[in-house]
């Protein structure tokens, strides 16, 4: 697995994506054609995958984004190095932290 | 870290738009990202694009167009306006917003199908609408509190009944973003959008307001400001929170001048979060005399215990990828207090076990 700043790439086996991935919606690019794991609110930078593949939506224990890299791929973002991946199906975790009560994804 | 949006002149704040790789739908990711800056516009209304695109969304709907355009400086304001004007009609909301709304949702829906419309929200709108929803939701509460002293009470219903008229101008930008604008039946609830803020249709009076003067949010979207107001609208109202949690004026004029005793000090756990937050548990942790847990090569696990509360856990963690000077900054975050090692805190942050934590690169 692969942690870039506050999202988490964790490797999932093809035997194991849920079938329905294959016809789910998939998200769109960007303006620049990258695929966006997350995105500052404020200052627009971004957490995203530069190459061939597709990134779904998915609520459950694969989700909540599931990432296909049939070639692999480059991680970028604007503060943090850049991270190749191997081929293959990957989770994408956002980082959360605790809040008594609650819980609260990490923003800064 | 919190960012201010500032914008140097008033008019449009996405500025020229290049309408690059129009989707299918007719909206382009460009055009997403317009209305994403539009929402946020804290700069003065550009009144007489708003007041044009009223009145055209008038002539669209079928009406004549409003005998008075009147301008507010607040939705506090406007609401205000809107009860003490006698002569206004009926509302029109129905005919200039919804129904043109519904008939472009239609005509999308019917094109892209169930499955293509949910898609296509997905990339328009959709991520758009959460943070955008719950900023509009604030500032009806904080309208509410300050003109009705809370959510109760038959003056306190009137004024939701008022606020349910309106439309929101720059914050309908979410669903704007999903339909082609610049022709067809949203042209004017358009141009609006992008030049004004909420505003009430009236068969003879349109109540229009201004933009705020300041937003400050933090990157998930939530109004988030230590020193002053989150939001701001010209007449003075005004909203105040951290990190997204309402809190009084009067509280954070007090944040300067914490000292750990008053923090023990205050028995509202969710503000004594926030003067942690604020003061910073490094600062506390030194001042208190707190020692670390557990230490591994994930970082550090701290604990402070407080008085007739949960004890607060942290994970102390520094930045793989070093600033430009070389230095690497630290961050906190909180976990649960059953927390044991800090691997076991690190990985729960990703929802996962600490034996199921283990990136083998980290930046």
């Amino acid at each position: 697995m692969y942690r870039q700043g506050d999202v988490l790439i964790v490797p999932v086996a093809n035997d194991a994506v849920p079938p329905h991935v294959a016809a789910a919606p998939k998200e769109r690019r960007d303006a620049r054609g990258r695929l966006v794991l997350a995105l500052g609110e404020v200052t627009g930078h971004a957490h995203a995958v530069v190459g061939p593949g597709d990134l779904v939506r998915e609520p459950g224990p694969f989700g909540p984004l599931l990432l296909h890299l049939p070639q692999g791929g480059r991680v970028v973002h604007e503060e943090h190095a850049a991270i190749t991946l191997p081929k293959g199906w990957y989770r994408v975790i956002r980082q959360r932290e605790y809040v008594p009560g609650s819980v609260r994804i990490v923003a800064d | 870290m919190t960012i201010t949006t500032t914008e140097g002149t008033g008019g449009d704040p996405a500025g020229a738009v290049a309408g690059a790789g129009t989707e299918a739908a007719g909206t382009s990711f460009e055009d997403v990202r317009a209305w994403r800056a539009r929402a946020a516009a804290a700069v003065p209304a550009d009144r007489a694009a708003a007041e044009a695109g009223v009145r055209r969304a008038y002539r669209q709907a079928g009406l004549p167009e409003p005998e008075r355009v009147v301008w507010a400086a607040s939705p506090r304001e406007a609401v205000t306006l809107v009860r003490t004007t006698a002569d206004k009609g009926a509302s029109v909301r129905e005919a200039v917003r919804s129904a043109p709304w519904a008939q472009e949702r239609r005509r999308l829906h019917t094109r892209l199908g169930p499955a293509g419309w949910a898609a296509h929200w997905a990339a328009t709108g959709g991520p758009l609408w959460e943070p955008t929803q719950a900023l509009v939701d604030r500032i009806r509460a904080g309208v509410l509190e300050e003109l009705a002293g809370g959510g109760t009470g038959s003056e306190a219903a009137e004024i939701r009944l008022v606020l349910l008229d309106a439309v929101l101008g720059q914050h309908d930008a979410p669903w704007l973003a999903a339909f082609p604008t610049d022709r067809g039946p949203l042209e004017g609830l358009a141009a609006v959008g992008r030049s004004a803020g909420w505003w009430w249709p009236y068969a003879r009076v349109a109540v229009v307001c201004e933009r705020p003067v300041a937003l400050h949010r933090d990157e998930a979207g939530r109004l988030d400001r230590g020193d002053g107001p989150a939001l701001a609208y010209p007449d003075g109202f005004a909203l105040y929170a951290w990190r997204g949690m309402p809190v009084p004026a009067a509280f954070l004029a007090e944040l300067p001048g914490l000292t750990p005793d008053r923090i023990r000090s205050e028995e509202n756990a969710e503000l004594r979060r926030v003067m942690l937050e604020h003061y910073g548990y490094d600062r506390y942790l030194a001042d208190s005399g707190a020692r670390h847990v557990h230490r591994d090569e994930t970082g550090t696990l701290w604990r402070i215990d407080l008085p007739s509360d949960e004890p607060v856990v942290m994970v102390e963690v520094l930045n793989s990828t070093p600033e430009p000077d070389g230095t690497r900054r630290t961050y906190w975050l909180r976990v649960p207090p059953s927390t044991r090692t800090a691997r076991e805190g690190v990985a729960w942050t990703f929802g996962l076990t600490a034996q199921g934590y283990a990136p083998e690169r980290e930046t």
